[in-house]
């Protein structure tokens, strides 16, 4: 009973971490760029968007995982792009009603989930195979992944395009009397792309390193 | 008989799901709706402000205004009187929305007093392409309408974007969007301006 125990908590283990590092959507799947070039300006919205994701990944992994005995093989997509558009509808929807400013920066980026290749192959990959548990699990670990991904690439571009990070002044700016001069080009579509290929450069790096 | 019995031992399952997904998102929808529209309603507010600043406070009209949006539709349509301190009224705001390139384009329109001359417009809701139909919330495009002439307006793909006229300058790689918010203004300001004028609020001249 020990043994079983240990070996489950050590496959939630394994499969929370995979999301944060080993499997990684943005750095080692390469999934969900659109959001990440497209929101990543600044760190509030980049961590409004992984908190979206998070709870649209939460819930369609649950619901996939617990219909998974169910579903026909040719109706399994259209089942979840069902599950997952209902989730994202009700995540828009909350960002509407609760955080007005948040849902116009976002923008059309906050529907675009439902196309997000991240959610869909989690359900597919992970949800329709596995029970609740490490469905649930490989939810958190894929979202927080994702999230913190998001939040290091806006934080780099946040310092660097405004000196900031979650609108705190950190690097004291020329025109204040200051020595930093801000670099606009990052918070624009060009300073997202370097970032990632800077940072894809990195991991590949560190990883290499490891191996 | 057996067809359906077939069809409904294959989807049952979407069938049910579509049923309690639509569920939940109605709940979701009747539990928020309130503070979306609230939301939308404090915005519109904002925007009207800025297009009006002398409106010390917006009275709603309690008249009835439908606009005909063509198809046998029509659209009730709030429209709002901006009052001065001293009373008298320096304009009107309305909203107004239509088919933009991705999905509907809602607008604050803001007229002069006699509905002689635009305000200006702000874009309360869309979901436009960015970094190209997003345009039309950006300075370069709105300017345009502020000063112009309250009649109908068009859209030109070249000429000069600082000369107010009734003659708007499209956004590059953005013609749909731009089009999409000078029809907008085409179909609601004339509809708009004549129901007004026959209930007597505004002159005739006007």
């Amino acid at each position: 009973m020990a043994d079983k125990s240990t070996i489950h908590a050590g496959l939630y283990k394994e499969t929370l971490l995979a999301g944060l590092w080993r499997e990684n959507p943005v750095f080692r799947l390469l999934l969900g760029m659109c959001p990440t070039l497209a929101v990543t300006a600044a760190v509030r919205p980049a961590f409004t968007m992984g908190c979206c994701v998070i709870f649209v990944l939460l819930c369609s992994n649950i619901v996939v995982s617990l219909m998974r005995n169910l579903l026909k093989p040719h109706l399994r997509i259209l089942m979840f792009t069902l599950t997952i558009s209902t989730f994202v509808t009700i995540a828009d929807l909350f960002l509407k009603a609760f955080q007005p400013k948040m849902s116009e920066v976002l923008g059309p980026y906050v529907p675009l989930i439902i196309v997000n290749c991240i959610i869909i192959c989690r359900a597919e990959a992970c949800a329709s195979k596995n029970g609740l548990m490490v469905s649930i699990v490989d939810a958190i670990g894929m979202g927080l992944g994702f999230t913190f991904t998001l939040c290091v690439l806006a934080a780099v571009r946040e310092l660097l395009a405004t000196g900031a990070i979650f609108e705190v002044q950190i690097l004291s700016l020329l025109k204040e009397g200051g020595w930093f001069v801000p670099w606009a080009a990052m918070s624009m579509p060009v300073g997202a792309f370097i970032t990632l290929g800077l940072l894809l450069g990195v991991v590949n790096l560190v990883s290499k390193k490891r191996s | 008989m057996l067809k359906i019995k077939y069809f409904f031992q294959q989807s049952w399952l979407l069938i049910l799901a579509s049923f309690c997904f639509g569920l939940l998102i109605a709940v979701a929808n009747a539990a928020w709706q309130g503070g979306i529209l609230q939301n939308e309603e404090d915005k519109f507010n904002n925007l009207a402000r800025q297009m009006l600043p002398d409106a010390n406070s917006f009275e709603i009209l309690t008249e009835s205004i439908e606009v005909d949006l063509g198809k046998g539709k029509q659209k009730a349509t709030t429209i709002k009187k901006a009052i001065a301190d001293d009373g008298r009224c320096v304009g009107w705001a309305f909203k107004c929305e239509g088919s933009g390139f991705a999905d509907k384009i809602k607008l604050v329109l803001a007229v002069d007093a006699g509905f002689e001359q635009l305000k200006g417009f702000g874009v309360l809701a869309s979901n436009e392409t960015p970094g190209f139909g997003d345009q039309i919330k950006l300075p370069f495009y709105r300017n345009q309408f502020i000063g112009a002439p309250a009649e109908k307006l068009l859209l030109s793909k070249t000429g000069d974007s600082e000369k107010i006229d009734s003659e708007i300058v499209a956004i590059s790689g953005a013609t749909v969007s731009s089009q999409a918010v000078v029809d907008i203004i085409n179909r609601f300001l004339p509809q708009i301006k004549s129901q007004i004028q026959t209930k007597g609020l505004i002159g005739n001249g006007g």
